[in-house]
């Protein structure tokens, strides 16, 4: 890991406008929701929300989970408290992601984070928490304009799905893999180290424990906490007593990208 | 497909208003107090193991959690060989798009031949 391979596409073109670079940063996400959309505007189009109303869910809530949520509760005609509360609890998570990020983003001024915390959502997240680690030149500006083009790829996949929602039968059960897929990349981009793949099985496990459980998605905030709590306790405990142990070793990935490998050396 | 569901648009608009509310303010909330006052580094560290937590039970909610019963079931088999192959791909390209595609498409072709 001393002598960093240079991989020509990584090096950042200064002539290149803001507007181009941060898309390009934000395309593969982009990308990847215009599936999701399509999925999700075609199943609220079944739950029976109109297409303005689809546009408006997800400019205002902006978020896959949630969306999709609301829409599997309409089909079985839950009351309007209970699925605010179940939004309540799925959405709890981003107080989490927002701490996560608030480091990153000190000075700036409250009608920046109002923009910001609007937008936010767990995959361009994802996306700005580890530009943030590994870019110096990564700034609120640049984290904003990646959840704007997020966010009008979304509304707009959620707009076109809500219109051809009546036309076209599809396996939602496929399409709503898409998410899963989605997660599942960003874990794997999460794991640095033996130990966080052993958080990863915790969490796994706990996930389905507290969901049995509790019986709700409030299972997915409970088991979060603890095992995030669980793996804080144990590496700072092996920092401590075993500086050496092997569960710190870093994982090495082929095709690694220089910038998803240099975010934990400096502390 | 058809509509079951027999809310009026209007019962539509209020539920997003409410949704909105209950989404923006745990994203808002702790932006607005950590950037204005130091969160201690204690808080960070945990914050680490956050989004890898997160998913994960996101992952197995939708793999292995009937959304009805809320009870553990191992029966989504083209999902989690689907999910096997999405976790090599996204690990030896790390690129997105390629691992939701090839996700998708095996999801599809393995409910197809299973």
């Amino acid at each position: 890991m001393n002598k960093r391979r240079l991989n020509p596409k990584q090096v950042p073109d200064p002539d290149e406008p803001l507007w181009r670079s941060t898309l390009r940063v934000a395309m593969p996400l982009n990308l990847s929701y215009i599936p999701i959309g399509l999925a999700c505007g075609i199943l609220l189009h079944a739950a029976g929300f109109n297409t303005l109303l689809t546009g408006l869910v997800s400019i205002l809530i902006f978020s896959g989970g949630a969306q999709f949520l609301i829409a599997t509760m309409l089909t079985i005609n839950s009351p309007l408290l209970s699925i605010v509360l179940m939004l309540f609890f799925l959405e709890l998570r981003y107080a989490l992601l927002s701490s996560s990020l608030s480091p990153y983003l000190k000075g700036q001024s409250n009608r920046f984070l109002f923009f910001f915390a609007v937008s936010l959502n767990d995959e361009n997240y994802a996306i700005n928490y580890l530009k943030f680690a590994t870019d110096k030149k990564w700034t609120g500006k640049e984290a904003l304009m990646v959840e704007h083009y997020s966010l009008l790829f979304w509304a707009l996949s959620n707009l076109i799905g809500s219109l051809i929602g009546s036309a076209l039968k599809i396996d939602l059960g496929i399409v709503n893999f898409a998410l899963t897929a989605l997660f599942l990349y960003m874990i794997v981009m999460q794991i640095k180290n033996r130990l966080t793949l052993l958080i990863c099985v915790i969490a796994g496990l706990l996930a389905a424990l507290c969901m049995m459980i509790v019986k709700s998605t409030l299972g997915l905030v409970i088991s979060t906490i603890i095992a995030s709590l669980i793996g804080f306790a144990l590496e700072s405990t092996l920092r401590k007593y075993l500086p050496e142990s092997h569960w710190l070793w870093k994982l090495r990935s082929p095709g690694a990208k220089k910038s998803a490998v240099e975010g934990s050396d400096g502390k | 497909m058809t509509t079951v569901n027999t809310w009026t648009t209007t019962q539509h608009f209020w539920l997003v208003i409410l949704g909105f509310f209950v989404a923006f303010a745990p994203r808002f909330l702790p932006l607005m107090l950590f950037t204005k006052r130091e969160i201690p580094e204690w808080f960070n560290e945990w914050m680490k193991y956050v989004p890898v937590s997160l998913f994960t039970a996101l992952v197995v909610k939708d793999i292995f959690i009937d959304s009805a019963t809320y009870q553990v079931m191992f029966t989504q088999i083209p999902e989690m060989l689907a999910s096997v192959i999405v976790i090599v791909v996204a690990y030896r390209t790390r690129s997105m798009a390629i691992s939701v595609i090839v996700g998708l498409l095996g999801v599809f072709l393995l409910s197809l031949a299973l």
